[in-house]
């Protein structure tokens, strides 16, 4: 009682700092930074295994080993990995990730353009999925074992099991080799051409999307169902007389949307994985191109960049996750339950 | 907690609504799981069918259901099918090694974590985290390209991100176990922790772990394929599910038939493993 009062005559900002909510956000962030550190020195770790390196891939097999101490020198691979580490990270910091050993661009505006055009792949890719994902999951939970259901389970089970390179191939074969329908390589940038921007992210979009629609659906429907069941509030709800439609969709839906958010930011480490070869099937230049080019030849730094540029973002995905979950759970936000 | 309760008490005493229904969920998948496994293992010792590499260039790209190649040969004049049988036992070993070492690794640490608990639990959970905050692939990626492809590597590679997800399924199931009257009743009993987590949590945790293994498995096939049909995986002329679907991917609209074949064996594999998953997540004891 007296924690309620206290409440209500707190200011704004005491409110706002104080809250359990911004408490938890602040938490996260904390959180979040020793993991980043960890992620950059196991990228650098992982890294410096290349047998051979840089220096040797840039000039060959038929390069002397004074040529490629020379190079190693210059390039400052001679110097030994932790202090090449420190200096790596107090530029990344700084936003200065280096320039390609191979090309000799800056890294940090190499990946600008690409971060872009990844980001639309998998913001079109998640939109679709879970848009459709929504519908199918309500409407199998409506009737849990009945036709719709059995039909949606066996498709999204059959679906799971396709791999999305395999996906992108069997649609490159109908619609852009059999019907012609759409574009399978070729990308276009959208400020160029919108429609054909959106028309060549078509057949890449669905690869992905299909498996995470699948994935979504069921673990949708099956909490759902199980919220449909065993809960309380439910037999409240239907006892006082409430329509199926709105118990589903205000009382069961409401709750399971939580498990769906969670589900959908943990998930996004699967959608960055699918997006690197994806990319690369339709030839579309984003970070997962970027990367497996560099992966080829042994660009270092480049690689680094984007595996941190990944992390990050699953980091910061799983972060909104938990934002959101404080914005939209009234048991998170008043720290009770 | 759903690890502890007997089996028998939830198939037995309540009565099953569907028996033959959910018998053929479990044994038609577990059947299909046994014939894959069985094709790509016994297969190429059984049938007679030519070896997987070094073909005659003379035989080159035969359709399917030629005298002596049921799939028709590839473009360097291999058998189609000896290819997916041999692939097939490099794709499995890869997903059976990798499923073992997360369960028994990441088994253990994560029952230790759980069952130890303090600063241990901290450290553990918080190395796990960083691994977890990794896209997959992409770190799968960084470690078979480091380490070169061939397949031990592509073992280790898969198994760098299949240990941390076992720990976490493990550490759960530990917690779950950790405040039950039997876990007191050793403790009090003297009995070494080594020895409680081997006779008392692992037995408990086994179950879940081996049904997640099942579910498991469907993922590191799939990932597996990626990286050898991005070329880090099992190293070229060998073949796996992934470099011929790669290969075919050349002549796509030449010869569809070469990325069909090993694209079917990659989906009838993983969607065996994946049913079979299911049927025991929902029949066995465990949720």
């Amino acid at each position: 009682m007296t924690v309620a009062l206290d409440r209500r005559y707190r200011s704004v900002p005491a409110r706002l700092f104080g809250s359990p909510a911004f408490r938890m956000v602040g938490k996260r962030l904390l959180m979040a930074i020793p993991i980043m550190l960890g992620v950059s020195v196991l990228t650098f770790w992982v890294l410096n295994l290349i047998p051979g390196n840089a220096a040797q891939q840039l000039l060959g097999a038929e390069a002397t080993p004074e040529q490629i101490r020379a190079l190693e020198a210059q390039m400052g691979l001679n110097e030994p990995a932790v202090s090449r580490y420190f200096d790596w990270l107090g530029g990344a910091v700084t936003g200065d990730l280096g320039r390609s050993f191979v090309s000799g661009q800056d890294v940090a505006g190499q990946l600008g353009e690409r971060l872009t055009v990844s980001a639309e792949l998998t913001g079109l890719a998640l939109i679709a999925s879970v848009a459709l994902a929504v519908p199918v999951a309500l409407l199998a939970a409506r009737r849990p074992d009945g036709l719709f259901d059995r039909v949606s389970m066996f498709v999204s089970v059959s679906g799971l099991s396709v791999a999305s390179y395999v996906l992108a191939l069997v649609l490159v074969l109908v619609f852009a080799v059999r019907f012609a329908v759409l574009p399978a390589i070729g990308y276009v940038p959208f400020a160029e051409d919108p429609v054909e921007n959106l028309r060549g992210m078509v057949l890449p979009a669905t690869a992905i999307a299909v498996p995470l629609f699948c994935f979504y659906t069921r673990f949708l429907r099956g909490d759902l169902v199980d919220q449909l069941q065993g809960q309380d509030y439910i037999v409240t709800a239907q006892a006082k007389g409430i329509g199926p439609w709105q118990v589903l969709l205000r009382h069961a839906f409401r709750n399971s949307s939580f498990g769906l958010i969670t589900v959908v930011g943990l998930n996004l480490s699967t959608l960055i994985g699918s997006t690197v070869i994806i990319e690369s099937i339709f030839a579309i230049p984003g970070l997962g191109q970027l990367m497996l080019q560099a992966i080829n030849t042994r660009d270092v730094l480049v690689v680094q960049a984007c595996v941190i540029v990944f992390a990050v973002v699953t980091v910061l995905a799983n972060l909104i996750t938990d934002l959101l979950y404080a914005v939209l759970d009234p048991r998170i936000r008043y720290g009770s339950g | 907690m759903a690890a502890v309760e007997a089996p028998a008490a939830e198939l037995g005493l309540a009565p099953a609504r569907r028996p033959w229904g959910r018998k053929l969920a479990l044994y038609v998948p577990a059947g299909l799981v046994a014939f894959v496994l069985a094709g790509c293992f016994l297969g190429p010792l059984v049938l007679p069918i030519p070896a997987p590499v070094g073909g005659d260039v003379l035989e080159s790209a035969l359709p399917a259901f030629s005298p002596g190649h049921l799939l028709g040969t590839d473009p360097n004049g291999n058998d189609i099918l000896s290819r997916i049988l041999y692939g097939g036992r490099a794709s499995l070993l890869v997903t059976i090694a990798v499923n073992l070492i997360g369960l028994f690794v990441g088994g253990l640490l994560g029952a230790l974590s759980g069952y130890v608990g303090g600063a241990l639990d901290t450290v553990i959970m918080r190395v796990l985290d960083v691994l977890i905050a990794f896209p997959s692939l992409v770190l799968t990626l960084a470690v078979a390209q480091s380490l070169g492809p061939s397949l031990t590597n592509t073992i280790l590679a898969l198994a760098f991100f299949s240990i941390p997800a076992f720990a976490r399924v493990s550490r759960a199931a530990t917690l779950g176990l950790r405040e039950l009257p039997f876990m007191t009743a050793a403790q009090l009993c003297g009995t070494p922790w080594w020895r409680v987590l081997l006779r008392h949590v692992a037995p408990n945790i086994g179950p879940q772990l081996i049904t997640f293994s099942m579910l498991g498995m469907g993922i590191v096939i799939i990932i597996e394929g990626a990286l050898s049909f991005l070329g880090l995986g099992i190293p070229a002329p060998d073949p796996s599910w992934g470099n011929m679907v790669a290969q075919g991917q050349a002549s796509l609209s030449a010869t569809p038939d070469m990325v069909v074949w090993p694209s079917l064996a990659l989906f009838v594999s993983v969607l065996a493993f994946n049913l079979l998953g299911e049927a025991l997540r929902t029949q066995g004891s465990v949720r």
